[in-house]
Formats: C-alpha cells, sequence, structure tokens
C-alpha cells in the first residue's frame, strides 16, 4: 500500500507542469549569457572587450575588416585616392540612419573619427599623419594627410578596441576621457536604455531601418550584417557553473566563455555545441619591468627564455588538447605578419639547468623578483602559476604576489623597485587582432617611459614600428615584420608563452555564427 | 517607549557615521585603481591619469570623504565609476530581487525551524530530536553554494520543475516570481534553519522545566498548549534575537545565492562592485546593508516587549 501511494505520488509529481522552458525552434528572441557584465557602454572609453562586442551590435563603421584583415566598405559607398595618396574623400551610402531617426552625415563620422583618434594606438598614428579632416557635405568627408598613410583603409577598418565607430555627433563631441551617457548607433540593433540593468541584463531590439551592404560575404566585421532575430537578451550570470546549466536547460541559447572544465561537461549535451569563437587564436605574454634590477639587464630576460616551455603555459589554460594552442613568436599564429624569425630561441630543446646557468652568467645574485598576478582572471590566472613553478626550479628569490585583477592592474602601474612595492615579471593574454599587427601590438613598443607597463626603451623596435607604417605593400610589411620579432626575441621585451584557442558553446539550432568574437548579425534559429 | 525609540534612532547616527567613515578609509586604503581597470591594456599612465582625475579620484581624502558625505546628507549616494548612473538608481533596480529572497527565506526558515526546534524538545532524546539535530549539524556544514547547485541539478536539471537562474519580478506574477525564488530561497534557508532550530530546541529544553509548566500540566493544559502558549511564548526572546542576528547571515548568504541562481539583487552588486573598485557603489550598499542591520535589531528590541511584558523601556 505505502509502495503503491509513493508510485502515484510520483507519476503526479512527474506529470506537474514544467516551468523551466527552453526556447522553442521558432523564438525570435536571442538569449545570451556574455563573458562579463557590460558596465561601461562606450566603446570608446573603455577598451573592455564586452563593450566592444556591445558596440558592434549598436553601431557600424565607415570600412570592416575580413576575415583576411582586407578592408571593405560599410557605411562608405567608396572613396577617391588623390594627390598621391595625400587626400582621401570618402562618401557615405545613401539612405543610412541613426536609431533617433536622424541620418547620417558626414559631420558625425568626423566628430566620431576625431574622438577615436585620440584613443587608439592606430587612430594615434592617423592623426599625426593627418593635416585636415573635414566635411564637404552630408555625405563626404575629406582626409588630408601630410604625407601618404599605407596603412588608411586599415585604420578605418581596425577591429582592435577601440574601434572607429560612428555616433551622431552631439554625442561624439564628448571628451574622449569622459563616458557618453546616450547609446545611440546606426548598426543592427538598439540598446534598450530602460531595459539595462548593468550586472543583470541588456535587451536590443532589430533596427528595422538598418540597411546591410549589397554585395559580400559576411566576414569578420566586414560584409553585409543580416540580423536574424527580432531580440536579443544579454543575461549576465557569473557563474560558470549557474550559465552552464541555463545553457543546457535551454534557458539560454549562447553562453560566450565556458571555461575549460564547464567545456567538458557541455560537450556531454548532444543539443550543445562548444566550438572556437575565432579561427584565429589568443596570444600571451609574460612582461618584465625593463626599469629595475634585474630584468633592467637584456642578458637576464634571455636567460629565462630556455625556461619557458610554451605548451606548459597553454595547457595550463585550455588543457591537454594540443590543437587548442600553438606556439608563437610576437605576431598571431595565422595572420599574415606571422612569422618563424629567431623562433629557435622558444621551439628548441627547453633546459631549465642551462637557464640557471645564463642567469649566473649574466650576474644574477639572488636579487629578488616579484611574480605578480590575479586569482580570478583564466589565462593569466592559469599561467602565472606556471610562471610560479619555471621561478622557482629556477632556484631564484621569488616573492610571489596573487590578488585579484583589479589589484594587478594597479600594482603593474607602479614604476617603483620591488623594494618599494615594484613588481618584475607579470603574465597577460590579448585578443587575437590585437597581436596581428606592429599597430596594435602595444607591449612590442620600446618607447621607455612612454611604452606599455614594463616600459622597453628599445629604439630599435620604435624604428621598425614606424618602417611598417610606411611600408608600401605587404610583402615589405612582411619583411619588416620579421626584423620585428628577431629584434623581440634579442632584446626580449616580453616572452611569448603561446596562443590559445577561445572556445564558445551554444545550442546546436543556432547557424550562421560569424567566427571572430561575439557577433549577432547572420546569426539565426534553424 | 517613545522617548526609548527617539533615542534609539538618534543612536544610529553615531553608528552609521562610523560605519561611512570605516567603510570610505578601507576602501581608500585598498589596492585597485577603477582608472586603469577602465582604461585598459592600452592605456598609457597618462591615460589612466587623465582618468583618475576626471573621476576626481586624484583628489585629497578628507576632500573625497566630506563630498561623499555631503552628498549622503542631501540624498545623493554619488554616480557608478563605470555604468555612470546614479547609486541609489542603481540600488533601486537591484533591491527587489534582495529583499524577495530574504523574506521568502526568513519566512520559510521560521515556519520550519522553530515547529522544529519546538518539537525536538518535547520528543528530547527520541528519533525525531536527533533527526532535528542532525538536520541541524548539515545545515551548518553544507555551503550554501553546494546547496544551491544540487537543488538546482535535481529540481530544474533533472526533473526540469524550476528554472535554473533569473529572477521575475512580482510586478509580473506570484508564480513566475516564486517558481525563480523557491531554490534560492530553501537554499539560503538551510543554515538560517539550522540556528533557529537549535536555539529553539535549546531554550524550549530550558523553558519546559520551569515550574509554571508543572503547574499548566497540573491544571491539565492540553500538549499543543503547554508548548505553544505556555512555552514557546517565553522562549521567545531568545529565539527572536536569533532571527535578528540571522538577518545578517541572510546578507552574507545572499551574495553567494545570487550568484549562483542568477538573481539579480545587491548581493551581486556588491560583489560587481567590489571586483571593479566602483568605489561610490561599495560605499553605498555597504552603508545600506549596515542601515538594515541597525534597523532589524531595533525592530527585534522592540519586539522583546510583545513577548516579555516585564520588559519596559
Amino acid at each position: 500500500m505505502l509502495r503503491r501511494s509513493f508510485l502515484a505520488g510520483a507519476a503526479v509529481g512527474a506529470a506537474l507542469p514544467r516551468f523551466a522552458i527552453g526556447q522553442p525552434a521558432g523564438s525570435r528572441v536571442l538569449k545570451f549569457v556574455p563573458q562579463a557584465n557590460l558596465t561601461s557602454l562606450d566603446p570608446i572609453w573603455t577598451t573592455a572587450n564586452v563593450t566592444r562586442n556591445h558596440a558592434w551590435l549598436v553601431y557600424d563603421v565607415l570600412y570592416g575588416m575580413d576575415a583576411g584583415f582586407r578592408p571593405q566598405p560599410q557605411m562608405a559607398a567608396g572613396h577617391a585616392v588623390e594627390e598621391e595618396g595625400r587626400s582621401v574623400t570618402i562618401t557615405l551610402r545613401e539612405g543610412l540612419r541613426f536609431h533617433d531617426g536622424e541620418p547620417v552625415r558626414a559631420a558625425d563620422c568626423v566628430a566620431s573619427l576625431q574622438r577615436w583618434m585620440k584613443r587608439n594606438s592606430m587612430g594615434q598614428k592617423l592623426e599625426a599623419a593627418l593635416e585636415d579632416l573635414s566635411a564637404l557635405d552630408d555625405r563626404r568627408l575629406r582626409f588630408r594627410l601630410k604625407r601618404p598613410f599605407p596603412m588608411f583603409f586599415a585604420a578605418l577598418a581596425n577591429p582592435s578596441n577601440p574601434a572607429p565607430f560612428i555616433m551622431p555627433e552631439r554625442i561624439a563631441r564628448t571628451d574622449p576621457f569622459q563616458q557618453i551617457r546616450d547609446t545611440v548607433g546606426s548598426g543592427p540593433y538598439r540598446f534598450l536604455p530602460r531595459e539595462y540593468n548593468s550586472g543583470s541584463f541588456v535587451a536590443y531590439e532589430r533596427n528595422p531601418d538598418y540597411r546591410p551592404v549589397a554585395a559580400g560575404e559576411p566576414s569578420l566585421t566586414a560584409g553585409p550584417k543580416q540580423a536574424h532575430f527580432d531580440r536579443i537578451e544579454w543575461h549576465i550570470i557569473v557563474d560558470p557553473a549557474t550559465a552552464a546549466a541555463a545553457l543546457q536547460a535551454g534557458e539560454i541559447d549562447w553562453y560566450e566563455q565556458p571555461p575549460p572544465e564547464i567545456q567538458q561537461l557541455l560537450r556531454r549535451n548532444r543539443q550543445v555545441a562548444v566550438e572556437p569563437i575565432d579561427r584565429l587564436q589568443n596570444p600571451a605574454i609574460l612582461r618584465f619591468n625593463h626599469l629595475h634590477p634585474p630584468f633592467n639587464d637584456r642578458r637576464m630576460r634571455q636567460a629565462l627564455l630556455p625556461a619557458v616551455d610554451q605548451a606548459d603555459y597553454m595547457t595550463a589554460i585550455v588543457g591537454p588538447d594540443p590543437a587548442l594552442y600553438s606556439p608563437m613568436g610576437v605576431f598571431t599564429p595565422g595572420t599574415p605578419l606571422a612569422n618563424d624569425a629567431g623562433m629557435e630561441a622558444l621551439a628548441g630543446p627547453r633546459s631549465i639547468d642551462r637557464a640557471k646557468a645564463l642567469l649566473k652568467e649574466a650576474g644574477y645574485t639572488d636579487q629578488l623578483i616579484r611574480l605578480i598576478g590575479p586569482t580570478d582572471i583564466l589565462a593569466p590566472a592559469a599561467m602565472t602559476q606556471v610562471a610560479g613553478d619555471m621561478f622557482r626550479r629556477l632556484g631564484v628569490n621569488l616573492d610571489f604576489v596573487l590578488t585579484d585583477w583589479g589589484s594587478v592592474i594597479q600594482r603593474r602601474a607602479s614604476r617603483e623597485p620591488v623594494e618599494k612595492g615594484g613588481w618584475s615579471v607579470f603574465l597577460t593574454a590579448f585578443a587575437s587582432f590585437e597581436f596581428a599587427d606592429p599597430a596594435g601590438n602595444f607591449p612590442l613598443r620600446g618607447n621607455g617611459a612612454g611604452a606599455w607597463f614594463g616600459w622597453p626603451g628599445i629604439p630599435r623596435l620604435e624604428e621598425l614600428r614606424d618602417a611598417w607604417f610606411d611600408a608600401p605593400d605587404l610583402d615589405a610589411q612582411k619583411r619588416i615584420a620579421r626584423e620585428i620579432q628577431l629584434t623581440a626575441l634579442e632584446e626580449v621585451p616580453y616572452i611569448p608563452v603561446g596562443s590559445y584557442t577561445s572556445m564558445t558553446a551554444l545550442r546546436r539550432n543556432l547557424v550562421g555564427r560569424v567566427p571572430g568574437f561575439a557577433l549577432f548579425w547572420n546569426l539565426r534559429r534553424s | 517607549m517613545f522617548a526609548y525609540v527617539i533615542r534609539r534612532v538618534l543612536a544610529t547616527i553615531p553608528v552609521m557615521a562610523l560605519v561611512a567613515l570605516f567603510v570610505f578609509s578601507l576602501l581608500y586604503l585598498a589596492p585597485g585603481d577603477p582608472a586603469a581597470v577602465i582604461a585598459g591594456d592600452q592605456a598609457t599612465p597618462q591615460d589612466v591619469e587623465r582618468i583618475r582625475a576626471s573621476l576626481g579620484l586624484d583628489r585629497p581624502y578628507l576632500v573625497r570623504f566630506g563630498s561623499w558625505v555631503w552628498g549622503i546628507l542631501n540624498g545623493d549616494m554619488g554616480v557608478s565609476i563605470f555604468t555612470n548612473l546614479p547609486v541609489t538608481t542603481m540600488i533601486a533596480q537591484r533591491i527587489e530581487p534582495t529583499l524577495s529572497l530574504m523574506i521568502l527565506t526568513l519566512i520559510l526558515a521560521v515556519t520550519i525551524a522553530v515547529p522544529m526546534g519546538v518539537v525536538a524538545a518535547w520528543k528530547q532524546g527520541t528519533l525525531i530530536d536527533r533527526a532535528v539535530m542532525g538536520f541541524a549539524v548539515l545545515g551548518f556544514s553544507v555551503p550554501v553554494f553546494v546547496v544551491g547547485y544540487l537543488l538546482a541539478y535535481v529540481f530544474a536539471l533533472e526533473l526540469d520543475w524550476l528554472p535554473v537562474q533569473g529572477y521575475t519580478a512580482l510586478s509580473k506574477g506570484f508564480l513566475p516570481w516564486l517558481e525563480n525564488l523557491v531554490l534560492p530561497a530553501v537554499a539560503l534557508g538551510g543554515v538560517y534553519i539550522a540556528l533557529i532550530a537549535r536555539i529553539t530546541r535549546a531554550t524550549m529544553l530550558e523553558v519546559l522545566q520551569q515550574d509554571y509548566i508543572r503547574t499548566a500540566r497540573a491544571k491539565g493544559a492540553g500538549q499543543g498548549s503547554i508548548l505553544f502558549l505556555h512555552a514557546l511564548k517565553n522562549a521567545a526572546v531568545p529565539i527572536v534575537t536569533v532571527i535578528g542576528i540571522g538577518i545578517a547571515l541572510l546578507i552574507g548568504g545572499a551574495v553567494v545565492t545570487e550568484s549562483v541562481f542568477a538573481i539579480p539583487g545587491l548581493g551581486r552588486l556588491t560583489v560587481d562592485a567590489i571586483l571593479r573598485r566602483d568605489y561610490p557603489v561599495i560605499q553605498g550598499v555597504v552603508l545600506l546593508f549596515s542601515f538594515v542591520y541597525v534597523l532589524v535589531n531595533l525592530i527585534i528590541d522592540l519586539a522583546y516587549t510583545l513577548f516579555d511584558p516585564r520588559i519596559r523601556y
């Protein structure tokens, strides 16, 4: 009797209505879990990747970059290059409108580009070459240059943070170091400010006035941007296990950046596909402080090269599958400038003993080495642990400081010696595009006090960077890139510790995703 | 009584001032720089300095503290460094989920824990008593996030009865609101139930030994009447005190529970703000939590008079 009652109860339980209903196949709403909370809405003010992804939904650009790193017109209908490259006139496509209904004018583009040029390294280079930028009329803007700028269109199509997004002039006139307050673009989706709840929820609706470019194929940020969903919702879920469970239950459609242990779990679900978000891999580096001993001495930096096994660093991030990581020099593998010049320094036999001997030869006498790193950001945290182990095996006097990422980025800005709270080494990773060329690869700069954290003073690297900007064609750029890599592995502004594939997870009924990063056009439900 | 309430309310002012000073100083001294977070990897030190100046973070400690306190006195908690939204707006956006979670947990906990404790005391030494105490030990020992994951796995993923995550506002219907909160409230309530059940049992055991209980029995009062009218009312003061103290547990637990179940509440807001060094938000939320805690304790103190007429203020 009791058993019968139990079975009856169980049957009733099983028959209860199921509240957690997944997304039906025909749903026109896409539910997405981004890599982080969307805190700032200004893609020029901050360089956070999550803001970049938001911005590609809302804004458009004059030129997109295809997966082969070729600039392609987006908002531009065409251009005329005159005076041997010292004058470029760009004409806007007809009928472009902002989300507030106002037409996109050349004056909007001028103001937007002027703001962008203050914050992007390639834009700064363009600004230095610029004599005048003005709107000729509502549809035409003209760049007058002091000298030809071969990277002109590559700069305007630059997908790295911050990208040259076009905003209304009234918004783009904001100081580039102040956040904008309105989010009005002309891109395929409209941001819905009333529904925005930072840390929880972001919503967008399809822009019915958006006119995708007529020709071409969607490729990275170039080609036609077809918006297939009426509405896109970002659900900020910070806990990976919860996000994974929501994806499995069909409560969300796409989980941008599941950590490796969660990927293993998701691979077991037939409704979920786990795939590389980009065909390119993310580069990672071990950065030295060039201001203070011991790594102000080039020989000390070189001494560590035989100890670095890139596979160790990459395995710590993505696990043991060798398909998910690659050896690398200073440019992202698979990009036009990637090369093998000087790679024997990183690809030859690895030896801690050799590194110890080189350290001794370089005059290492037990000076304090402070390795700083985070515990809360996957890739830098994993690599910092590997570096800590490497330094311990080298027998150096190591101070291993682990904090949260917020503290690391503050501490790495300190130029003080280690005795006064400074640092010697830290590790971090970048987006694939950033290391595609010398313009975006800012740790490669050698301009001393003005350089990125670590402040290497390597004038030769600066000369080569300038030469690359002036290179007339890709072959010339490639030759310079080889020289840059040779110099970098000789002077060691940092040690490349490999590149890894970033994975994403989405429901199998989503098709048409454009590889690169979290891009939402062309994506549809099958 | 009225004078006492006024005195207590006035006493909260120095408490809140101390909390404000402590929170502000702690954040001032803590490592981390929101300007560096905002500026990103490509920023030069000069860019970071410009952003720091534009946010007013380069001003002296006393100027910043004075400006913040003045703002609070005028009902302005400042503006989030990152979202550019007023802190009061951000708190207003997040207060409903947290309040909902805490109230539901409180109701659940008191409804379950008090009868459990009473029954355990009545059946002292029996299997029921041991089961209740065993549950209490379990409730104390298993972390909230473990319970949360287990509940989500069983009831959301396996049985598909309830959603894994999220929050639906009460304005969109009671049932959807409840569906989203059942699992988090059970997960968060575990430790709270354990605490209240143990205190209830211990206090009841003491009260049940009193002469007036024997008198009540001698007069022929029923078991229910003895337990819930004579004993429980006299045991109420320590129980109510623990319920009040437990609010702090709930606030702490809400941070974890809101993360596990992706509830957009104040706990999540606090954690996000701490990780980003969003000082105005951290200061605003901590100040609010402190105020709530002080207020709850005041209410608990006033509630004593309801249970024990000998207490006079």
